[in-house]
Protein backbone atom coordinates (compact mmCIF):
# COMPACT_ATOMS: atom_id res chain seq x y z
CA UNK A 1 0.00 0.00 0.00
CA UNK A 2 1.49 3.28 -1.09
CA UNK A 3 1.50 4.99 2.14
CA UNK A 4 -0.37 8.40 2.79
CA UNK A 5 -0.38 11.30 5.50
CA UNK A 6 -3.21 13.64 6.66
CA UNK A 7 -2.41 16.92 6.70
CA UNK A 8 -2.38 16.99 10.76
CA UNK A 9 0.26 14.29 10.51
CA UNK A 10 2.52 16.06 8.03
CA UNK A 11 2.58 18.71 11.00
CA UNK A 12 3.32 15.96 13.41
CA UNK A 13 5.99 14.11 11.11
CA UNK A 14 7.95 17.28 10.17
CA UNK A 15 10.31 19.30 11.96
CA UNK A 16 9.21 22.89 11.83
CA UNK A 17 6.04 22.45 10.02
CA UNK A 18 2.98 24.29 10.83
CA UNK A 19 -0.29 24.91 9.80
CA UNK A 20 -0.05 28.26 8.41
CA UNK A 21 2.92 27.09 6.27
CA UNK A 22 1.43 24.40 5.00
CA UNK A 23 -1.50 26.48 3.80
CA UNK A 24 1.23 28.64 2.20
CA UNK A 25 2.66 25.50 0.10
CA UNK A 26 -0.84 24.13 -1.06
CA UNK A 27 -0.88 27.94 -2.28
CA UNK A 28 1.59 28.57 -3.72
CA UNK A 29 1.52 25.25 -5.64
CA UNK A 30 4.79 24.02 -4.37
CA UNK A 31 2.78 20.94 -3.17
CA UNK A 32 0.48 19.22 -4.46
CA UNK A 33 -1.94 17.16 -2.87
CA UNK A 34 -3.47 14.05 -3.68
CA UNK A 35 -7.11 14.20 -4.05
CA UNK A 36 -9.20 11.37 -3.02
CA UNK A 37 -11.57 9.72 -5.86
CA UNK A 38 -14.62 10.41 -3.71
CA UNK A 39 -14.29 14.05 -1.79
CA UNK A 40 -15.04 13.01 0.91
CA UNK A 41 -14.81 16.35 2.93
CA UNK A 42 -12.13 17.26 0.15
CA UNK A 43 -9.84 16.08 2.86
CA UNK A 44 -6.09 15.94 1.02
CA UNK A 45 -3.76 13.35 1.90
CA UNK A 46 0.00 13.52 1.48
CA UNK A 47 2.54 10.57 0.02
CA UNK A 48 6.52 9.73 0.65
CA UNK A 49 7.53 11.96 -1.80
CA UNK A 50 5.27 15.16 -0.64
CA UNK A 51 6.70 14.50 2.84
CA UNK A 52 10.27 14.30 1.41
CA UNK A 53 9.51 17.74 -0.49
CA UNK A 54 8.02 19.67 2.38
CA UNK A 55 10.98 18.27 4.61
CA UNK A 56 13.36 20.04 1.99
CA UNK A 57 10.96 23.39 1.72
CA UNK A 58 10.89 23.91 5.72
CA UNK A 59 15.08 23.31 5.74
CA UNK A 60 15.57 25.87 3.13
CA UNK A 61 12.58 28.02 4.69
CA UNK A 62 14.47 27.85 8.35
CA UNK A 63 18.08 27.19 6.93
CA UNK A 64 18.21 29.68 4.52
CA UNK A 65 15.22 31.99 5.46
CA UNK A 66 13.29 31.90 2.46
CA UNK A 67 10.47 33.28 1.99
CA UNK A 68 7.59 32.00 -0.46
CA UNK A 69 8.36 33.72 -3.51
CA UNK A 70 12.11 32.42 -3.10
CA UNK A 71 10.82 29.10 -1.86
CA UNK A 72 9.20 28.63 -5.48
CA UNK A 73 12.02 29.79 -7.50
CA UNK A 74 14.35 27.67 -5.62
CA UNK A 75 11.71 24.42 -6.01
CA UNK A 76 11.45 25.08 -9.72
CA UNK A 77 15.06 24.89 -10.38
CA UNK A 78 15.65 21.95 -8.06
CA UNK A 79 12.56 20.52 -10.67
CA UNK A 80 14.03 21.23 -13.76
CA UNK A 81 17.45 19.98 -12.41
CA UNK A 82 16.01 16.52 -11.38
CA UNK A 83 14.46 16.40 -15.10
CA UNK A 84 17.44 17.74 -16.64
CA UNK A 85 19.33 14.87 -14.74
CA UNK A 86 17.05 12.52 -15.70
CA UNK A 87 17.23 13.01 -19.18
CA UNK A 88 20.61 13.44 -19.08
CA UNK A 89 20.67 9.59 -17.35
CA UNK A 90 18.22 8.24 -20.41
CA UNK A 91 20.36 9.54 -23.09
CA UNK A 92 23.70 8.30 -21.32
CA UNK A 93 21.62 4.91 -21.37
CA UNK A 94 20.64 4.93 -24.38
CA UNK A 95 24.04 5.56 -25.90
CA UNK A 96 25.92 2.85 -23.69
CA UNK A 97 23.75 0.41 -25.54
CA UNK A 98 25.41 1.93 -28.73
CA UNK A 99 28.03 0.65 -31.09
CA UNK A 100 31.41 1.61 -29.89
CA UNK A 101 31.79 4.18 -33.08
CA UNK A 102 28.46 5.58 -32.41
CA UNK A 103 29.53 5.69 -28.47
CA UNK A 104 32.74 7.46 -30.31
CA UNK A 105 30.88 10.19 -32.06
CA UNK A 106 29.12 11.22 -29.32
CA UNK A 107 31.40 11.49 -26.92
CA UNK A 108 33.27 13.33 -28.49
CA UNK A 109 30.91 15.76 -29.73
CA UNK A 110 29.96 16.15 -26.02
CA UNK A 111 34.15 16.67 -24.94
CA UNK A 112 34.20 19.42 -27.85
CA UNK A 113 31.25 21.27 -26.16
CA UNK A 114 32.91 21.70 -22.46
CA UNK A 115 35.87 23.19 -23.92
CA UNK B 1 28.14 10.86 16.11
CA UNK B 2 29.60 12.29 18.73
CA UNK B 3 32.14 14.73 17.18
CA UNK B 4 31.61 18.12 18.57
CA UNK B 5 29.05 20.00 17.41
CA UNK B 6 31.23 23.54 17.37
CA UNK B 7 33.93 21.61 15.17
CA UNK B 8 30.93 20.42 12.77
CA UNK B 9 29.88 24.07 12.44
CA UNK B 10 33.69 25.20 12.04
CA UNK B 11 33.03 26.99 15.22
CA UNK B 12 34.62 27.79 18.60
CA UNK B 13 32.97 27.88 21.76
CA UNK B 14 32.45 31.50 22.02
CA UNK B 15 31.08 31.83 19.01
CA UNK B 16 27.60 33.94 19.15
CA UNK B 17 24.32 32.64 17.98
CA UNK B 18 24.24 34.59 15.28
CA UNK B 19 27.34 33.49 14.21
CA UNK B 20 26.13 29.75 14.41
CA UNK B 21 23.25 30.99 12.34
CA UNK B 22 25.18 31.90 9.68
CA UNK B 23 27.41 28.83 9.43
CA UNK B 24 24.32 26.65 9.76
CA UNK B 25 23.35 28.61 6.64
CA UNK B 26 26.24 28.42 4.65
CA UNK B 27 26.50 24.87 5.49
CA UNK B 28 22.88 24.03 3.77
CA UNK B 29 23.54 25.92 0.90
CA UNK B 30 26.85 23.49 0.19
CA UNK B 31 26.05 20.30 1.99
CA UNK B 32 22.06 19.81 1.79
CA UNK B 33 21.84 16.22 -0.06
CA UNK B 34 18.97 17.74 -2.28
CA UNK B 35 21.09 20.52 -3.35
CA UNK B 36 23.42 18.56 -4.32
CA UNK B 37 21.40 15.12 -5.73
CA UNK B 38 25.11 14.15 -7.19
CA UNK B 39 27.03 13.83 -4.15
CA UNK B 40 26.53 10.84 -2.07
CA UNK B 41 28.67 11.69 1.31
CA UNK B 42 26.11 14.96 1.76
CA UNK B 43 23.26 13.24 3.65
CA UNK B 44 26.26 12.09 6.02
CA UNK B 45 27.31 15.37 6.52
CA UNK B 46 24.38 17.64 6.41
CA UNK B 47 23.40 14.91 9.18
CA UNK B 48 25.75 16.20 11.40
CA UNK B 49 25.54 19.98 10.36
CA UNK B 50 21.55 19.61 10.98
CA UNK B 51 22.29 17.65 14.42
CA UNK B 52 25.31 20.18 15.58
CA UNK B 53 23.02 23.13 14.77
CA UNK B 54 19.54 21.41 16.49
CA UNK B 55 22.28 20.84 19.50
CA UNK B 56 23.42 24.41 19.78
CA UNK B 57 20.59 27.11 18.04
CA UNK B 58 18.37 26.42 21.62
CA UNK B 59 20.45 28.92 24.34
CA UNK B 60 18.89 26.18 26.78
CA UNK B 61 20.17 23.08 25.66
CA UNK B 62 23.46 24.98 24.35
CA UNK B 63 24.34 25.79 27.64
CA UNK B 64 23.56 22.10 28.89
CA UNK B 65 26.05 20.89 26.27
CA UNK B 66 28.68 23.27 27.34
CA UNK B 67 27.96 22.48 30.74
CA UNK B 68 28.79 18.59 30.12
CA UNK B 69 25.36 17.69 31.07
CA UNK B 70 23.79 16.67 27.36
CA UNK B 71 26.40 15.05 24.56
CA UNK B 72 26.51 15.58 21.20
CA UNK B 73 24.30 12.70 20.08
CA UNK B 74 21.35 14.44 22.64
CA UNK B 75 20.35 15.99 19.48
CA UNK B 76 20.81 12.91 16.52
CA UNK B 77 18.06 13.62 14.26
CA UNK B 78 15.42 10.40 12.96
CA UNK B 79 15.90 8.55 10.22
CA UNK B 80 14.61 11.36 7.22
CA UNK B 81 14.63 10.73 3.75
CA UNK B 82 15.82 13.18 0.93
CA UNK B 83 13.66 14.77 -2.27
CA UNK B 84 16.45 14.04 -4.30
CA UNK B 85 15.46 9.82 -3.34
CA UNK B 86 12.22 10.33 -4.91
CA UNK B 87 12.98 12.88 -7.86
CA UNK B 88 13.69 10.02 -10.14
CA UNK B 89 10.45 7.89 -9.29
CA UNK B 90 8.24 7.23 -11.85
CA UNK B 91 4.71 9.40 -11.85
CA UNK B 92 6.57 11.98 -9.93
CA UNK B 93 3.76 15.02 -10.01
CA UNK B 94 6.55 17.61 -9.78
CA UNK B 95 8.29 17.18 -12.75
CA UNK B 96 5.68 18.63 -15.33
CA UNK B 97 5.58 20.33 -18.73
CA UNK B 98 8.41 17.43 -20.15
CA UNK B 99 7.26 18.40 -23.78
CA UNK B 100 8.64 15.38 -25.61
CA UNK B 101 6.01 12.33 -24.71
CA UNK B 102 5.54 8.99 -26.00
CA UNK B 103 4.03 10.18 -29.01
CA UNK B 104 5.84 11.21 -32.00
CA UNK B 105 8.36 9.85 -34.52
CA UNK B 106 12.15 8.82 -31.61
CA UNK B 107 13.96 10.22 -34.45
CA UNK B 108 12.82 13.99 -34.00
CA UNK B 109 12.92 13.61 -30.02
CA UNK B 110 16.55 15.66 -30.17
CA UNK B 111 15.25 18.46 -32.78
CA UNK B 112 12.03 18.84 -30.44
CA UNK B 113 14.91 19.64 -27.36
CA UNK B 114 16.65 21.99 -29.29
CA UNK B 115 13.08 23.82 -30.08
CA UNK B 116 12.07 23.80 -26.96
CA UNK B 117 15.41 25.48 -26.15
CA UNK B 118 14.64 28.50 -28.15
CA UNK B 119 11.46 28.64 -27.11
CA UNK B 120 12.13 29.74 -23.65
CA UNK B 121 10.49 28.58 -20.72
CA UNK B 122 9.05 30.73 -17.48
CA UNK B 123 6.17 28.45 -17.29
CA UNK B 124 6.27 28.27 -13.66
CA UNK B 125 5.95 32.28 -13.27
CA UNK B 126 1.94 31.78 -13.60
CA UNK B 127 0.14 35.50 -14.08
CA UNK B 128 2.59 37.29 -15.06
CA UNK B 129 1.42 37.86 -18.61
CA UNK B 130 2.92 33.77 -19.93
CA UNK B 131 1.08 31.27 -20.95
CA UNK B 132 1.40 29.39 -18.10
CA UNK B 133 0.41 24.97 -18.33
CA UNK B 134 -1.98 23.86 -15.41
CA UNK B 135 -1.12 22.07 -12.49
CA UNK B 136 -1.00 18.17 -12.42
CA UNK B 137 -3.69 16.93 -10.03
CA UNK B 138 -2.95 13.94 -8.16
CA UNK B 139 -6.49 11.37 -7.37
CA UNK B 140 -5.99 7.84 -5.56
CA UNK B 141 -7.63 5.03 -7.50
CA UNK B 142 -8.75 1.95 -5.41
CA UNK B 143 -8.84 -0.99 -8.17
CA UNK B 144 -10.44 -4.17 -7.43
CA UNK B 145 -7.58 -7.12 -7.65
CA UNK B 146 -9.06 -9.14 -10.67
CA UNK B 147 -9.34 -5.72 -12.79
CA UNK B 148 -5.86 -4.68 -11.79
CA UNK B 149 -4.71 -8.52 -12.90
CA UNK B 150 -6.86 -8.28 -15.85
CA UNK B 151 -7.14 -4.76 -17.65
CA UNK B 152 -9.90 -2.74 -17.48
CA UNK B 153 -11.88 0.43 -17.37
CA UNK B 154 -13.02 2.14 -14.07
CA UNK B 155 -14.85 5.41 -13.96
CA UNK B 156 -13.57 8.07 -11.48
CA UNK B 157 -15.06 11.44 -10.84
CA UNK B 158 -13.07 14.73 -11.59
CA UNK B 159 -13.25 17.42 -8.76
CA UNK B 160 -15.53 19.59 -11.53
CA UNK B 161 -17.99 17.03 -11.08
CA UNK B 162 -17.20 15.77 -14.38
CA UNK B 163 -16.08 11.79 -14.98
CA UNK B 164 -13.88 9.94 -17.15
CA UNK B 165 -13.01 6.25 -17.66
CA UNK B 166 -9.64 5.87 -17.05
CA UNK B 167 -8.39 2.42 -18.19
CA UNK B 168 -6.38 0.10 -16.06
CA UNK B 169 -3.18 -1.66 -18.11
CA UNK B 170 -3.07 -4.78 -17.80
CA UNK B 171 -0.72 -6.42 -14.60
CA UNK B 172 -1.27 -3.26 -12.63
CA UNK B 173 0.13 -2.83 -9.58
CA UNK B 174 -0.16 -1.29 -6.29
CA UNK B 175 1.14 2.59 -6.17
CA UNK B 176 1.38 2.58 -10.12
CA UNK B 177 0.66 6.03 -11.36
CA UNK B 178 -1.40 7.13 -14.39
CA UNK B 179 -1.00 10.33 -16.37
CA UNK B 180 -4.31 11.36 -18.28
CA UNK B 181 -2.75 14.39 -20.42
CA UNK B 182 -4.56 17.48 -20.05
CA UNK B 183 -7.19 16.52 -17.61
CA UNK B 184 -5.15 18.27 -14.54
CA UNK B 185 -5.87 22.06 -13.60
CA UNK B 186 -6.37 24.89 -16.35
CA UNK B 187 -3.67 26.54 -18.12
CA UNK B 188 -3.86 30.75 -18.13
CA UNK B 189 -2.73 32.68 -20.98
CA UNK B 190 -3.38 30.09 -23.19
CA UNK B 191 -1.27 27.26 -21.41
CA UNK B 192 -2.06 23.73 -22.17
CA UNK B 193 -4.44 22.51 -19.25
CA UNK B 194 -1.78 20.19 -16.76
CA UNK B 195 -1.97 16.21 -16.48
CA UNK B 196 -4.32 14.21 -14.04
CA UNK B 197 -1.90 11.53 -12.15
CA UNK B 198 -3.78 8.60 -11.18
CA UNK B 199 -2.20 6.48 -8.00
CA UNK B 200 -3.33 3.22 -8.07
CA UNK B 201 -4.13 0.93 -4.93
CA UNK B 202 -4.88 -2.41 -5.89
CA UNK B 203 -7.10 -4.08 -3.95
CA UNK B 204 -7.35 -7.65 -2.16
CA UNK B 205 -9.27 -10.70 -3.30
CA UNK B 206 -10.99 -13.29 -1.02
CA UNK B 207 -9.17 -16.28 -3.10
CA UNK B 208 -5.88 -15.26 -5.31
CA UNK B 209 -3.07 -13.44 -3.45
CA UNK B 210 -0.74 -11.49 -5.61
CA UNK B 211 3.39 -11.62 -5.27
CA UNK B 212 4.64 -9.47 -8.58
CA UNK B 213 3.27 -11.16 -11.39
CA UNK B 214 2.71 -14.91 -9.56
CA UNK B 215 -0.64 -15.33 -8.13
CA UNK B 216 -1.10 -17.97 -5.12
CA UNK B 217 -4.13 -19.24 -4.55
CA UNK B 218 -4.92 -22.39 -1.90
CA UNK B 219 -7.04 -25.08 -3.63
CA UNK B 220 -8.92 -27.79 -0.95
CA UNK B 221 -8.35 -31.31 -2.17
CA UNK B 222 -10.23 -34.40 -0.62
CA UNK B 223 -8.15 -37.56 0.52
CA UNK B 224 -8.81 -39.58 -2.21
CA UNK B 225 -7.58 -37.01 -4.89
CA UNK B 226 -4.40 -36.58 -2.41
CA UNK B 227 -4.17 -40.60 -2.39
CA UNK B 228 -4.89 -41.37 -5.83
CA UNK B 229 -4.18 -38.51 -7.61
CA UNK B 230 -6.95 -36.89 -9.74
CA UNK B 231 -7.96 -34.12 -12.63
CA UNK B 232 -9.61 -31.47 -11.01
CA UNK B 233 -10.89 -27.96 -12.02
CA UNK B 234 -8.66 -25.07 -10.45
CA UNK B 235 -9.60 -21.55 -10.47
CA UNK B 236 -7.28 -18.71 -12.58
CA UNK B 237 -7.17 -14.94 -12.94
CA UNK B 238 -8.73 -16.32 -16.71
CA UNK B 239 -11.28 -18.61 -14.97
CA UNK B 240 -10.79 -22.40 -14.49
CA UNK B 241 -8.62 -24.50 -15.71
CA UNK B 242 -7.86 -28.32 -15.54
CA UNK B 243 -5.00 -29.55 -13.07
CA UNK B 244 -3.61 -33.17 -12.59
CA UNK B 245 -3.06 -33.79 -9.15
CA UNK B 246 -0.13 -36.45 -8.80
CA UNK B 247 -0.84 -39.49 -6.73
CA UNK B 248 0.19 -39.34 -2.85
CA UNK B 249 0.34 -35.85 -2.82
CA UNK B 250 0.75 -33.94 0.60
CA UNK B 251 -0.66 -30.79 1.87
CA UNK B 252 1.06 -28.15 1.14
CA UNK B 253 2.79 -29.07 -1.95
CA UNK B 254 2.79 -26.05 -4.56
CA UNK B 255 1.81 -26.49 -8.44
CA UNK B 256 3.14 -24.39 -10.88
CA UNK B 257 0.53 -23.44 -13.59
CA UNK B 258 3.61 -21.79 -15.77
CA UNK B 259 2.29 -18.59 -17.38
CA UNK B 260 -1.25 -18.32 -15.90
CA UNK B 261 -0.49 -16.01 -13.87
CA UNK B 262 -0.78 -11.93 -14.88
CA UNK B 263 0.03 -11.22 -18.31
CA UNK B 264 2.08 -7.44 -18.81
CA UNK B 265 2.50 -5.49 -22.21
CA UNK B 266 5.08 -5.22 -23.60
CA UNK B 267 6.52 -8.55 -24.04
CA UNK B 268 7.43 -9.50 -20.98
CA UNK B 269 6.84 -13.35 -19.99
CA UNK B 270 3.69 -13.30 -18.30
CA UNK B 271 3.93 -14.34 -14.21
CA UNK B 272 2.67 -17.98 -12.81
CA UNK B 273 -0.15 -19.36 -10.75
CA UNK B 274 1.29 -21.39 -7.71
CA UNK B 275 -1.57 -23.25 -6.07
CA UNK B 276 -0.81 -24.87 -3.24
CA UNK B 277 -3.01 -28.39 -2.17
CA UNK B 278 -4.62 -28.42 0.99
CA UNK B 279 -6.05 -31.86 2.08
CA UNK B 280 -9.49 -30.80 3.37
CA UNK B 281 -11.66 -34.18 5.66
CA UNK B 282 -14.90 -34.73 4.52
CA UNK B 283 -17.19 -32.79 6.70
CA UNK B 284 -18.49 -36.05 8.96
CA UNK B 285 -16.44 -39.19 9.09
CA UNK B 286 -18.22 -41.60 8.23
CA UNK B 287 -18.00 -45.49 9.39
CA UNK B 288 -16.19 -47.26 6.21
CA UNK B 289 -13.92 -43.66 6.25
CA UNK B 290 -13.40 -44.86 10.35
CA UNK B 291 -13.01 -48.52 10.35
CA UNK B 292 -10.68 -48.10 7.47
CA UNK B 293 -8.52 -45.80 9.18
CA UNK B 294 -8.61 -48.10 12.39
CA UNK B 295 -7.65 -50.75 10.52
CA UNK B 296 -4.60 -49.04 8.20
CA UNK B 297 -3.10 -47.74 11.17
CA UNK B 298 -2.87 -50.86 13.28
CA UNK B 299 -1.17 -52.31 10.11
CA UNK B 300 0.81 -49.40 8.85
CA UNK B 301 3.82 -48.30 10.97
CA UNK B 302 4.75 -44.36 9.31
CA UNK B 303 5.93 -41.65 11.51
CA UNK B 304 6.37 -38.33 9.42
CA UNK B 305 6.98 -36.47 12.44
CA UNK B 306 10.74 -38.91 13.07
CA UNK B 307 13.12 -36.23 11.70
CA UNK B 308 11.68 -33.54 12.81
CA UNK B 309 11.52 -34.96 16.34
CA UNK B 310 15.00 -36.13 16.22
CA UNK B 311 16.35 -32.82 14.98
CA UNK B 312 14.72 -30.83 17.16
CA UNK B 313 16.77 -32.35 19.77
CA UNK B 314 20.09 -31.84 18.42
Amino acid sequence: MTDQRTEDEVIAIIPGMTRTRLVAFLQAEVILPIRRKTFEGNAPVFGRIDIARMQLLCDLADGLDLDDDALGVVMSLIDQLHMARRDLRVLALAVEAEAPDVRARIGAAFRNSRR
Amino acid sequence: MTTDPYTTLGLTRSATSGEIKAAYRKLVRTHHPDLHPDDAGAEARFKAIAAAYDLLKDPATRARFDAGEIDAAGAERPQRQYYRDFADAPGNPYQQGRGFGPQGDPADIFAEILRQRTRGGGADFAGQGFAAGGTDLRYTLEVPFLVAARGGELPITLPDGGSIAVKIPQGAHDGQTLRLRGKGGPGSGGGPAGDALIILTVGSHPMFRREGDDIHVTLPITIDEAVLGAKVSAPTIAGPVSLTIPTGTSSGRVMRLRGRGVARSGGRPAGDQLVELRIVLPPAIDDSLRDFMTEWRETHAHNPRADLLNEAMT
